[in-house]
């Protein structure tokens, strides 16, 4: 079964990035992820130094889980960089999935710059009757 | 700081000369130029998983700053420490997912030490974490803060 493909996204320059703030993100860097496998879920750790839980956003929608931080930490005025390593971008993460998962049961959790999100494997699909109108 | 890592030529080479009698010559070009964007831009997302960390060093007219990314490390693991002009900072994560599996808990620990280029006060030196990054905030020497002197005119 295959899980969790990373799309393309160290550049965001996809046509489907309508979501509403994609647009003023400017550049964005993917950040560093494990992936690990249970029997009834996968764990996803990521790593988002300088994001707070409020810059935050996860969205999953059609076999997609989008995963992007916003950096809290603005420079302030006054302070000159002497020397840089790390970046202002933001971070955005996109991995796809075949739907085998319960997307109402998605929790993640924030702390320390590491997020945590454990994703749930869904049920046996199910029959769906379809009635005809 | 460099700006484009050197990628050692690879296997790549030769499977993608072999590959283009059969494809049409730009078949190849837009995964040739995401391998290019992944290549300048992998630098800065490297840090948390090997033990070099990402460190900015900033200042203004009252200190000097040091900033590191240090996701997922409890604050008892930090350590700071300030010899002469040396600012060393150490610290080890464990991995939290490892009690669930039964797995021996494993640890994993990150030292870097940096130059601070100004003379600083190191009994003031305090340090601070939020989101996963370490602010150390070094106070300069009186004599090394730009000093206005005025001087008056006959």
């Amino acid at each position: 079964m295959s899980l969790l493909n990373p799309q393309s996204s160290t550049i965001n320059r996809s046509s489907r990035s309508e979501s509403s703030n994609a647009a003023n993100l400017g550049p964005t860097v993917k950040p560093l992820y494990e992936v690990k496998e249970t029997d009834d879920a996968y764990g996803l750790t990521v790593y988002l130094p300088g994001v707070s839980k409020e810059n935050l956003e996860i969205t999953a929608e059609a076999g997609e889980l989008r995963i992007v931080g916003r950096r809290a930490w603005q420079q302030p005025e006054g302070w000159t960089a002497l020397y840089r390593e790390s970046a202002n971008a933001s971070y955005a993460l996109s991995l796809s999935h075949d739907n085998s998962l319960d997307v109402d049961a998605i929790a993640a959790e924030l702390r320390d710059g590491v997020l945590r999100v454990s994703l749930p494997k869904a049920e046996a699909l199910k029959p769906r009757k379809i009635a005809v109108s | 700081m460099r700006l484009v890592r050197y990628t050692y030529p690879t296997l790549r080479s030769p499977v993608s000369a072999l590959g283009s009698f059969s494809r049409s010559p730009w078949s190849g070009l837009e995964s040739e130029i995401d391998r290019l964007f992944e290549t300048a831009l992998g630098g800065l997302t490297e840090g948390s998983s090997t033990t070099r960390f990402p460190v900015d060093i900033y200042e203004d007219k009252e200190n000097t700053y040091v900033r590191a990314e240090l996701p997922g490390v409890s604050r008892d693991d930090i350590n700071v420490e300030m010899v002469e002009d040396y600012l060393t900072i150490s610290a080890s994560r464990k991995t939290a997912a490892a009690k669930e599996d039964g797995q021996p808990e494993q640890s994993l620990s990150f030292s870097r030490s940096v130059t601070i280029p100004e003379q600083v006060q190191s009994e003031k030196v305090s340090a601070a974490y939020e989101n996963g990054v370490l602010t150390v905030t070094l106070p300069k020497r009186e004599e090394a803060k730009p000093k206005k002197v005025s001087v008056s005119v006959r």
